[in-house]
């Protein structure tokens, strides 16, 4: 039982942050129908973003403004790098063959993943402890105060995001144009911003969400991105890709599934089980758990 | 351009036949990994290029047609030319029976879920499953090649081996692509409902095309075990994976782009070596760049006798 409960507190956390990071992948998704897959490699940067604005800038202060600062100054150095990724590598081949953009989104993958590997070198970095260690013992089941401040922050800004695609203006605009951006365009919305808004927002909560990374596992690597992206593009999917609450209601899945197969079974195999769910979810629901059904072609 | 390939053919396979003979071991090496991922990147572009599906784990074939050889040749004693039935039929086997229940997905579904096949696959090598894989560490010292009693231990000898199986696989390419199946797949990838309207059996042929692309890539594993006689779980990662992938697009899914784009992703670093951490940063940008610049790839596939007029952009997958 203790074991169970550990591990679901575990898989809280972690799910939490891959929901955080599924967020940028289906909100794109949704969008521009791409699979982003620079968007992992962003979030490795900003756990190396943050790292050297710690040591640089903030003075390796660990106040809670100065961790505030950190948090933000890193989400904004990130929607910069995501806008210029947006028009660099995927604004001009939006009329291009669909694999031409993968292609080009792999490429800049590369590029952020090696970018990172020539300024911060090869090495695995260790992420400054900005959090304080304290950890509760309930009846042999330890929580840390990092993992609350992770499912609490991340389940705020989830909620937030939610609010703010349904309920204002600027969220209706979001949907119509995931729905049919040549329909939004002649009802006035203007798509390109649109779109611009959306790797902002996602591009910001990868950031924190690769913060949260290194705040948890505190051990960065350059090629990170790959591995998280990955799972967190593996919860989209589950949770049917292009669909918000479905990236948030598969990132917890995934978490959960993941922290009770390396508490269960064994973590050498939790990549291989994860990928077997994928698998089997996409076989018997070929959209994800609340992925629409869509016509092929018509 | 008809005249130009026309000489190319004949010029690049006799350059490549006399090769060996002008090169130093080092640069023979390279060839020869060239060879091998020349026909790896051919047969992903048999289910990608030319059948129009997203395929992301063509190393999984790969790396299942190497292991294959080393694991009946290191545990079980067998030649390692006897093992290239089974370093075919294995891969071709798993490639039908993955295709099966998956080759129905949408285009990017398809692509993630070999990528997990990829990812399972190799994890299943480094948990050294059933005690033969050999872990982590993977399978070192297998025998060298022999053929009809000669000894083929020599660097000359492999690659070519290697040369022929290169051989081998346009030869099946070049079949495919006038055959019924190659049509049929031609279709397929243009316009998968269209295709299906005029009778085409849209499944057979995927899973026709998955097991074909795997046999092929079987048999490149084999050749990459007998080159570094040992095989690892890392070489059949799913990077490799997407690495083919890019290949194949890049270069647009014709032989000769496909050829160059394995030149320019695994021969120019060995020529560029002192740039070698910068090998990737370049490789991202240069992806970038050639998409934008000709999204149909560097040496787009002609389209067999379908008018120009009535080719479509933006038809390209589903």
């Amino acid at each position: 039982m203790d074991i169970f409960l550990q591990q679901l507190a575990n898989g809280l956390t972690i799910g939490s942050m891959f929901a955080l990071v599924a967020l940028g992948y289906t909100m794109v998704y949704g969008v521009m129908r791409l699979i982003n897959f620079a968007h992992g490699d962003m979030v490795a940067a900003s756990a190396f973003v943050g790292l050297t604005i710690y040591t640089q800038v903030m003075g390796q202060a660990t106040s809670l403004p100065a961790v505030i600062a950190i948090f933000l100054l890193s989400a904004v150095c990130m929607a910069c790098i995501g806008i210029i990724l947006e028009r660099v590598a995927y604004r001009p081949l939006r009329e291009a063959p669909r694999l031409s953009a993968v292609v080009s989104a792999l490429g800049a993958s590369l590029v952020i993943q090696n970018g990172i590997m020539l300024i911060w070198g090869p090495r695995m970095r260790i992420f400054p402890e900005l959090v304080p260690q304290v950890y509760w013992d309930f009846g042999g089941v330890v929580i840390s105060l990092i993992q609350v401040i992770i499912l609490v922050l991340s389940l705020v800004l989830m909620v937030a995001l939610y609010l703010f695609v349904e309920k204002t203006r600027i969220g209706a605009a979001i949907r119509a144009s995931s729905i049919d951006q040549d329909a939004a365009r002649l009802m006035g919305i203007n798509v390109n911003r649109i779109i611009a808004l959306i790797f902002i927002i996602g591009s910001s909560l990868g950031a924190v969400g690769g913060l949260f990374i290194g705040l948890y596992y505190r051990g960065i690597t350059f090629n990170m991105g790959w591995q998280y992206g990955l799972y967190a593009f593996v919860a989209a999917i589950i949770g049917g890709i292009g669909n918000i609450p479905g990236a948030m209601l598969g990132g917890m899945l995934l978490g959960l599934f993941n922290a009770f197969i390396a508490g269960y079974v064994s973590s050498t195999w939790a990549d291989a089980f994860t990928f077997i769910l994928l698998i089997v979810i996409l076989i018997v629901r070929p959209t994800g758990i609340l992925g629409e059904r869509v016509a092929e072609k018509v | 351009m008809k005249q130009l390939q026309r000489l190319g053919y004949p010029l690049f396979l006799g350059v490549m036949a006399v090769l060996p003979h002008l090169l130093n071991s080092r640069w023979q090496a390279v060839a020869i990994t060239f060879l091998i991922f020349s026909v790896v990147a051919l047969s992903q572009d048999i289910v990608l290029g030319k059948s129009g599906m997203f395929n992301m784990g063509q190393a999984l074939f790969f790396g299942m047609g190497a292991y294959t050889t080393a694991i009946l040749n290191h545990q079980f004693g067998w030649s390692l030319l006897a093992t290239i039935p089974l370093a075919i039929l294995l891969p071709a086997l798993f490639g039908i029976i993955l295709a099966g229940p998956i080759v129905h997905l949408r285009g990017d579904y398809l692509l993630v879920t070999t990528i997990g096949f990829n990812i399972v696959f190799v994890q299943v090598l480094q948990n050294n499953l059933g005690g033969i894989t050999g872990g982590p560490n993977g399978i070192f010292g297998l025998d060298s090649m022999s053929l009809f009693g000669w000894q083929l231990t020599s660097q000359v000898a492999v690659y070519y081996f290697a040369f022929a199986v290169l051989l081998a696989t346009l030869w099946v390419m070049h079949n495919l692509e006038k055959s019924k199946a190659g049509r049929a797949l031609h279709y397929l990838r243009e316009d998968q409902l269209a295709a299906e309207s005029i009778g085409i059996n849209t499944r057979v042929y995927k899973i026709f095309a998955f097991g074909l692309g795997a046999g092929i890539a079987g048999l490149a594993g084999t050749v990459y075990a007998t080159q570094y006689s040992a095989v690892s779980p890392e070489a059949f990662d799913f990077i490799q994976s997407v690495l083919f992938f890019s290949i194949v697009i890049v270069g647009g899914s014709s032989v000769p782009g496909v050829l160059l784009g394995v030149f320019v992703m695994f021969v120019l670093p060995e020529i560029f070596r002192e740039f070698a951490t910068w090998r990737f940063f370049i490789f991202g940008f240069a992806m970038i760049l050639s998409m934008i610049l000709r999204p149909r790839g560097i040496v787009p596939a002609t389209f067999g006798k379908i008018p120009k007029f009535l080719i479509k952009d933006g038809s390209h997958g589903a």
